[in-house]
């Protein structure tokens, strides 16, 4: 009797597939700042058709786009954290600051903003901001089907997945509590202010050419 | 003037490195990389895979892969694909960050061709020295640089001079049991898989401490025995060794007498700068070695260094295989599985030999076979690693949408809370070929000006039918086990961490780059000791076999120097 012979089903490979961030040498100690401030903040729910405060990254309808769709992609549904438990803005905007992240990495996730706002004129002829949650709701389903906004959404995914699942010291994970929702147990030792990953390209800092 | 200059100072120079010191030579290393010490080493997923701090990034060293499609090989630069083959680039190289699973390989995988003939397509090679010659040396590795494990004895168990591992086995997750007894019902011998990674103090080095973070991160207890941890410190301590981090070799010049007077190199300030020695060791893990000769031409080598022969960087090997996985949920197991599965423990340390050799009548290889039996491999069971980024990442897609919402959140509770993924992973050889090498890319520079390494990743049609049988045997175990969703994944897709070949030893000029002591044909004093050196890559990943290599030229340069 022969053995038995399985068909192949392709699954990603752990670590092959993450997609992966390129890096750059600029300091961005600021960028740690950043994040702590958005988490003192008090916001707007994401029904409100008030303006969230611009920063130094995002203007006020930029931030208000960027709060309601982290909303839309972890909401406050009775499972677990919100995007806004989480501080999923402030995260993202850390990583506007990150100086390891590309610049245009950073302002495709800018133009994304835009382009929902201008969207949401093309469609219902008012800003993003003036819209129902269900119109919100339904635009965001629309990116998801064509080819930009799709691509686009799945880096909005992946960085709400790193304000869940990544160390609270950058900003996200709320007192761990996107851990404690999915009874994650963190590795140790856990960065600290003098390993975190600022410090620790300070520290064993290649050089610029 | 020094004795000896090593560049690189990962697993293939950290033997070369401790052993010269000890013997009272001046040793120098240049390691293009920085010096992180191991309390700067911690489990956040941010600076380790996120932002990938110990790798050089993609647009300050890229490399071209020249991959094939059903159009042809097609080239990429990894600034466009973020693919590449570069690994720990740091004080102890990619040592630091290893999973080390340590298998030796056995006898027959010395001497591949004699055994099992030729095969089309492919340049199967026996090695210039026999598995005898080199047993001495992995008996060293274990006692030296440190390996955890227990033999048992079954029908592929290659001859030792020593009853055992130094060190007792790791303590794994009781599923390893689930692994075992599934074995047994089916009639598959799972064994204990050794572990580069000390299960009790020794010298300066604490035992493994069990943070199930251990590939891709670098270890706070020093109980993975990277070169860094387990060689440089004693070698320190001679007085006889120093470490340059941020130096970078771009080019070995000759004295036109194939004799090689000086390594030029890129301080950290970006400036050039030479350091004299009597004799060179190449270590940059294989693509990098391949690609540092090729960069050192003169009138005296045109082509690249030790390549008037035209070897350099031919016959490029990866590890063949792939792996898979299948998923235990807990509502379908009693209430001490779900207990055992919930365990947080990530090892397992087991894997299956029975196929190391296949010899199976229904298996076409084997239909073809003069003997009936063909070079099969390894299969090693492992757990999914903690972290959660890769986890939340596989969860981002369902049948090809995104999902987000309420459905993500869902997702994401029941992958993390309701279920474990246990894995395999599947080693065979990667049969050398003529369209698996590594050259200069033409056009592509890293950030100092110079040309990178362009890898053409050919792979032959044999490893993906040997790797789909050994995947079958695994999931045969995980179907015995009682596992759902079971999937695998064989192809030709080259792992970017188990890398060797390009520098061939043999005994033939005309086919090999290096002789049987890993020096140069064509050059007097220049040694390779990373991976480059393997004429096939056995059916194991490479790394034992990489340092008891090292430790078996640096005797040998022990004498000769
Ligand atoms: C995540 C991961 C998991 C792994 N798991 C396993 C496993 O379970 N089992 C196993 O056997 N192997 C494993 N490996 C592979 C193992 O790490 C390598 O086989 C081994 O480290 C190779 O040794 P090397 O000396 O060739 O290269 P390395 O150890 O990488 O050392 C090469 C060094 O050379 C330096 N260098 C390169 N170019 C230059 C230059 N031009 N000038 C100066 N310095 C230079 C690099 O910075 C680096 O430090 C794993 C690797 C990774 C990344």
């Amino acid at each position: 009797m022969g053995k038995k012979n399985f068909p192949e089903v392709k699954i990603p490979d752990t670590f092959a597939d993450i997609d992966k961030w390129s890096t750059n040498r600029r300091s961005f100690l600021r960028a740690a700042i950043v994040a702590g401030a958005a988490s003192q903040l008090t916001w707007f729910t994401s029904c409100s058709a008030k303006l969230e405060e611009a920063n130094e990254y995002l203007t006020a309808e930029q931030s208000t786009v960027l709060k309601s769709i982290l909303m839309i992609i972890f909401p406050n549904d009775g499972n677990g954290p919100s995007a806004d438990d989480l501080n999923t803005f402030g995260f993202v905007l850390w990583t506007l600051a990150d100086g390891l992240k590309k610049q245009e990495e950073k302002d495709y996730i800018i133009e994304g903003l835009d382009w929902a706002n201008e969207k949401a004129q093309e469609i219902y002829f008012e800003k993003y901001s003036s819209l129902e949650d269900e119109q919100k709701e339904a635009l965001v389903k629309q990116f998801t089907e064509l080819s930009w906004g799709k691509n686009w959404m799945s880096v909005m995914v992946t960085l709400t997945l790193e304000s869940l699942l990544l160390d609270p010291i950058y900003g996200g994970n709320t007192d761990e509590k996107g851990w404690q929702w999915l009874e994650h147990v963190p590795g140790l030792p856990r960065p600290t202010e003098e390993t975190r990953v600022e410090a620790f390209f300070e520290n064993n800092k290649p050089f610029d050419l | 003037m020094k004795d000896v200059c090593v560049i690189g100072s990962g697993a293939g120079a950290g033997p070369i490195i401790y052993e010269l010191s000890k013997a009272g030579f001046k040793v120098i290393v240049l390691e293009k990389g920085p010096w992180i010490k191991t309390e700067a080493f911690t489990k956040d997923e941010m600076t380790v895979t996120r932002r990938s701090a110990y790798k050089p990034n993609a647009i300050d060293e890229p490399q071209v892969t020249d991959k094939p499609s059903s159009s042809g090989f097609k080239a990429t630069s990894s600034v466009d694909s973020k693919r590449d083959f570069q690994n720990g680039s740091c004080v102890g190289g990619s040592s630091n960050f290893m999973s080390a699973y340590f298998h030796r390989l056995k006898p027959k995988d010395f001497r591949l061709l004699s055994e099992y003939g030729p095969i089309n397509g492919a340049n199967v090679a026996d090695w210039p020295i026999s598995y005898d010659d080199m047993e001495p040396y992995y008996t060293k590795v274990e006692e030296v640089v440190g390996v955890s494990g227990k033999v048992v004895d079954h029908k592929h168990l290659e001859p030792r001079s020593t009853p055992d591992f130094p060190h007792p086995p790791l303590i794994t997750n009781e599923i390893a049991d689930w692994f075992i007894e599934a074995g047994k019902n089916i009639g598959y011998n799972v064994i204990p898989a050794a572990r580069g990674i000390i299960s009790e103090p020794r010298e300066n080095r604490k035992a493994c401490y069990h943070s199930n973070y251990c590939g891709s991160f670098g270890c706070s207890s020093d109980g993975k025995s990277s070169s860094r941890a387990a060689l440089i410190p004693d070698a320190m301590d001679t007085g006889n060794l120093e470490i340059i981090p941020n130096s970078k070799a771009f080019k070995l010049e000759t004295d036109g007498n194939g004799k090689i007077i000086k390594a030029h190199y890129y301080n950290e300030s970006g400036v050039v700068k030479t350091i004299e020695a009597k004799t060179f060791v190449v270590a940059c893990q294989a693509i990098e070695s391949s690609r540092l000769l090729l960069m050192s031409k003169n009138e005296e080598f045109p082509n690249g260094l030790a390549n008037n022969g035209g070897q350099v960087g031919k016959n490029m090997v990866f590890a063949g295989g792939g792996g898979g996985s299948g998923y235990f949920r807990y509502d379908e197991l009693s209430p001490e599985k779900v207990e055992q599965a919930k365990n947080k423990n990530t090892f397992v340390n087991q894997c299956i030999k029975d196929f190391y050799e296949i010899e199976d009548e229904s298996f076409d290889l084997c239909k073809e076979s003069p003997n009936g039996k063909v070079k099969g491999g390894t299969i090693d069971f492992l757990i999914e690693h903690s972290a959660p980024m890769p986890k939340g990442i596989r969860n981002k897609f369902s049948d090809g949408s995104l999902i987000y919402g309420s459905e993500l959140k869902e997702t994401l509770k029941d992958y993390f809370t309701a279920q474990r993924r246990v894995r395999f992973e599947i080693f065979c050889d990667w049969h050398p070929n003529d369209d698996c090498f590594v050259t200069l890319d033409d056009e592509v520079v890293d950030k100092w000006g110079d040309p990178v390494a362009r890898v053409r990743t050919g792979f032959h049609q044999r490893d993906i039918q040997i790797g789909n049988y050994l995947a079958d045997r695994a999931i045969e175990v995980l179907q015995e086990m009682g596992a759902g969703s079971i999937t695998k994944s064989i192809n030709g897709n080259p792992p970017s961490n188990l890398i060797a070949g390009g520098c061939r030893f043999g005994n033939d000029p005309k086919t090999s780059v290096l002789d049987k002591n890993c020096k140069a044909h064509e050059v007097d004093n220049l040694y390779v000791t990373d991976g480059s050196f393997m004429p096939m890559g056995g059916s194991a990943p490479h790394t034992f076999t990489i340092y008891a290599n090292s430790f078996r030229v640096a005797e040998h340069l022990k004498k000769a120097l």
